[in-house]
């Protein structure tokens, strides 16, 4: 079981010695279920901790800000930044590693262990509890979550009210890290690409029309980008200027700059914009699920990069994530490597 | 003009209105959005807010300013492409959502009117629908000078008194509405009356956040510009535009040229929503960025709300839906930003 | 219903002058609209031009008001549309919409000196007032022009400015020594502390980099000139030009609508963020 307590004395220690320059973490937030990120420096700050199975985001995400705003000082602090990591999380921070995007002295990884379980999808749970408000949600002892709600508590089977994506999780405690807190668990996933199950099975017009409905639907507020630990480009295609402009950069450069997309939020440009974003991610996502999960409009983003995780499981037998030593899946090829679907 | 329409009457009063364009919200999968209701039967008023505001049918995210054309004689064309004059309907609108285009009226008015907007605005009626219960568990409106019952920008306001509506008019659109199935309505009778009394004020009890001394931000604000709290509150923002596109009372938007062909020159003109949380969105040609990092965006945003705009128009840009709240991805809440300003340095 | 603003008028292309070429090269275009008049303007007002298929740019009307035959821009090649825009040929048709935001108070300073300060392409927004006062000339007192630009191939209106010479004083900088150079060697900011313009009954108008303009007014703060004898134009990305887009604020003010000509009294109440 993970100890709270132990999560928050290796924090306030590695504070105390000066060993990271701050923890990022999960607090308890001022409304709603889901907590909010922590950014502490401050060893006594080390009890907001907080480690349940509302603790969804992929904190990841953050070693951008830290990396751009490292460049942008002239005499940066070296010290790596601790970093609370689930499972899915730590195989993110092996991506990065591989892509060299972050050094491994960058992070101290503090793993926290899913507990057999994983996260909370809040709106499972809400169905579940017929407008009845939860105030808390913890890991119980058998691979359940105990729920506090305003007339006491309630047990549910995790399996009901997991996230979809720990339902096909691959690790469920951290691959990676300094610190671990909580079980080495086993749970074995039959079919970790299960929930495309339902949209492979559609006939080639069915699935098509399935996702126009859904791309069109799509508000471009780049939410499922920006949450993404693995979207970490400064230019990005999606924006018409925002690429790495200095003073030097002629304005031929700039003039001739390819516009993909338009801003305007019509099928067309929405396609092009998350079928980029796919083919981007693919061996590259490790399935956090944040994309759909902060999507405005539930498009079920998460289909997409998962459709192309399968694909790399069964061309290449390519896992991502889990050795960053290894190269990365679109940056390398074996003489072996199937050919058939070139046509 | 008051009246009493029984809910089982609703429909056939839509019925009525089928020469108007008619938007009611939908439910699709877990939320509700606006949408053309082509079949009056299946109405139902009993929903949560729309994940996006009526702005959407006002001042829609795309929109053509004009088109432009080379013909062969290579002599450019440009005509100007304003929105049909429809009459529409939008049914089920929130007070605040209908108090929110009361402030964008206000920003497409004044000197230069948009004629854009002002062409949909004018021919759109606003049915509002009263909230008895909150819609969001994030409403706050009585915070921001609203109230689960303000007729504000309404033409018509709903209540819903268990099996019938109250439905009261307040301008001459609503009246026309109400008037079209005359035979519908009734006349409230002296404990309808009450009964909406006693519903209005319960409602304003059920509201479950507000911002304290709301009143004293403002000024405060003033003085924080170049306070270091941006920076803090900013941390955990990830410069999505979810906030500001959900948003019933934001209004920036871009303007850029769609080509279709490029020889001869074919194209439109096309705003677009924009939104101050994109990097992109004040940076200049050269790369300079006024506002270069999210705490700045972040910034603008509220002193946008609750100081510029209070200054510029003496209300708040925001009327407390709680869509921002609700949909913030890493659960910024702007009522805890706004009270940790007032209480900032103190 | 009213005008529609954003509709812009076709003009053509009647003259371009190269004033600047290499890296960073900049052209002068009149233009003359096709179908009505040109619009009546104030001095420090822009206008908003198209290149139908790459978009609207925000550009100063560099020509004086009283000008009624064309309307004379003078443009940084930049970006997309003034990239497209220094590709164009005489005879080529834009888009020009406006006028838009404020202007220089040119009444209020009759009877006044006047030392216009320029860096760059930002001579441009100021030339427009310069020509406006050399033309009614009797109604101002002493006038005076401090510009200057990274090297002398960068300096705009030449040729202009060495008529200008013959009625005002013309002070030149370049920043790094040239060989055949004769006038002042440094930033434009020194000039004006070399040049020494007195602070009485007058007024100092700058436009330039930000940078420059920041070390400009406390040069002149040094010279004894006083907030309200200052007046600066400010640039900001812009997209609509009536103050209705959103992205061009500081603070409350909407610089397309409410600027670009501010005092530096005005200014200094600003949130700095430009």
């Amino acid at each position: 079981m993970v100890n709270l307590e132990e999560l928050k004395k290796e924090a306030s220690q590695i504070l105390k010695e000066g060993k990271v320059k701050y923890i990022i973490g999960f607090q308890r937030g001022s409304n709603g279920l889901l907590p909010v990120p922590a950014f502490i420096k401050n060893p006594k700050d080390v009890e907001k901790l907080v480690w349940d199975p509302t603790c969804v985001y992929n904190l990841t995400l953050f070693l951008q800000d830290e990396k751009r705003k490292k460049t942008k000082e002239k005499e940066p602090d070296e010290r790596p930044v601790g970093i609370v990591v689930k499972g899915c999380d730590s195989r993110a921070i092996n991506v990065l590693l591989q892509e060299e995007f972050i050094k491994r002295d960058d992070v101290y990884v503090l793993g926290v262990s899913c507990e057999n379980t994983g996260v909370l999808d809040e709106k499972k749970l809400a169905k579940k509890l017929k407008g009845k408000k939860a105030k808390k949600v913890e890991f119980g002892a058998n691979d359940d979550f105990v729920i506090t709600t305003e007339d006491g508590n309630i047990k549910i089977a995790a399996q009901e009210v997991l996230a979809e994506r720990c339902l096909e999780c691959k690790a469920h405690f951290p691959v990676i890290y300094d610190v671990l807190i909580g079980e080495k668990t086993k749970r074995n996933v039959e079919n970790p690409f299960k929930s495309l199950e339902k949209i492979e099975s559609l006939p080639p017009e069915e699935r098509w029309k399935f996702w126009k409905e859904q791309i069109e639907k799509c508000i471009r507020c780049y939410a499922c980008r920006s949450v993404c630990p693995m979207c970490y480009c400064d230019e990005c295609v999606a924006d018409t200027i925002n690429f790495v402009v200095t003073p030097d950069t002629s304005a031929e450069e700039k003039a001739q700059k390819i516009k993909w997309l338009e801003k305007s939020p019509v099928s067309s440009e929405n396609f092009v914009y998350h079928f980029v974003r796919a083919i981007h991610l693919a061996g590259r996502c490790i399935d956090c699920g944040e994309c759909e999960r902060v999507c405005p409009l539930d498009i079920p983003v998460r289909f997409l990069n998962k459709k192309l995780e399968k694909e790399a499981k069964e061309l290449f037998d390519y896992d991502v994530g889990f050795d960053p030593d290894k190269p990365s899946l679109v940056s390398s090829f074996k003489d072996d490597d199937p050919e058939d679907f070139i046509r | 003009m008051e009246k009493v329409l029984s809910k089982k009457a609703f429909p056939q009063w839509v019925k009525k209105l089928e020469s108007y364009t008619m938007y009611l919200p939908r439910k699709d999968g877990d939320f509700w959005n606006y949408e053309v209701i082509k079949n009056p039967e299946i109405i139902d008023l009993d929903y949560l807010n729309t994940v996006l505001s009526p702005k959407k049918i006002i001042f829609p995210q795309r929109e053509v300013l004009l088109e432009f054309s080379t013909s062969n004689e290579e002599e450019l064309k440009i005509n100007e492409v304003l929105p049909e004059e429809a009459q529409s309907v939008i049914f089920g609108v929130r007070p605040c959502d209908a108090k929110a285009l009361t402030l964008t009226d206000k920003v497409f008015g004044g000197d230069f009117k948009d004629p854009y907007y002002w062409k949909r605005r004018n021919s759109t009626a606003l049915v509002g629908l009263a909230c008895n219960t909150p819609p969001s568990p994030n409403c706050f409106c009585l915070s921001v000078d609203g109230s689960p019952h303000s007729k504000e920008g309404l033409d018509i306001l709903i209540t819903d008194l268990g099996d019938k509506y109250h439905a009261e008019s307040f301008t001459k659109k609503g009246d026309d509405l109400l008037n079209l199935a005359k035979a519908l309505f009734k006349n409230p009778t002296a404990k309808e009356k009450k009964d909406l009394e006693k519903i209005q004020a319960e409602s304003k009890k059920k509201i479950q956040r507000q911002i304290k001394d709301t009143k004293k931000i403002p000024p405060k604000l003033k003085d924080m510009f170049d306070s270091p709290f941006w920076d803090e509150e900013s941390l955990s923002c990830i410069r999505c535009g979810i906030c500001t596109y959900l948003c019933p009372t934001c209004h920036c938007f871009d303007i850029n040229d769609e080509v279709t062909s490029s020889s001869p020159i074919k194209g439109e003109r096309v705003r677009t929503w924009d939104n101050c949380q994109f990097p992109d969105f004040t940076m200049h040609s050269s790369g300079h960025n006024p506002r270069p990092d999210k705490a700045a965006r972040l910034r603008q945003r509220i002193l946008h709300k609750f100081q510029y705009f209070v200054e510029l128009y003496k209300n708040y840009q925001c009327t407390g839906c709680g869509r921002c709240i609700s949909k913030c991805p890493v659960g910024i809440d702007i009522i805890e930003v706004l009270e940790k300003a007032r209480d900032y340095g103190s | 219903m009213d005008h529609n603003t954003y509709i812009p008028k076709l003009a053509k292309i009647i003259e371009i002058k190269e004033e600047v070429g290499g890296a960073r090269p900049i052209k002068t275009f009149r233009t003359q609209f096709l179908s009505t008049n040109n619009f009546s303007f104030h001095s420090g007002q822009c206008a908003m031009l198209s290149v139908f298929g790459k978009g609207e740019s925000i550009i100063s009307i560099s020509s004086s008001p009283l000008l009624k035959d064309y309307l004379q821009f003078s443009i940084l090649k930049m970006g997309r549309v003034t990239s497209s825009l220094h590709e164009m040929q005489v005879g080529d048709i834009i888009g020009i919409r406006g006028p838009y935001g404020n202007s220089f108070p040119v009444e209020d300073w009759k009877g006044k000196n006047i030392i216009f300060i320029g860096g760059g392409i930002g001579l441009a927004p100021i030339w427009s007032v310069l020509n406006t006062a050399l033309s009614i000339k009797k109604d101002y007192g002493d006038l005076m022009l401090i510009y200057g630009a990274r090297t002398s191939k960068d300096l705009v209106f030449q040729e202009e400015l060495e008529e200008l010479r013959k009625r005002m004083p013309v002070h030149l900088s370049i920043d790094v020594e040239e060989p055949d150079w004769k006038e002042f060697v440094g930033f434009v900011p020194q000039n004006v502390t070399d040049k020494k313009p007195s602070p009485k009954n007058a007024i100092a108008i700058t436009c330039g980099p930000p940078i420059m303009i920041k070390f400009v007014i406390k040069a002149l703060e040094g010279l004894g000139f006083k907030d309200e004898q200052i007046y600066t134009t400010v640039e900001n990305k812009m997209k609509c030009g009536i103050g209705k887009c959103g992205r061009c604020n500081i603070g409350v003010h909407y610089v397309c609508k409410d600027g670009p000509v501010y005092s530096w009294a005005e200014f200094k109440k600003l949130p700095q963020e430009y």
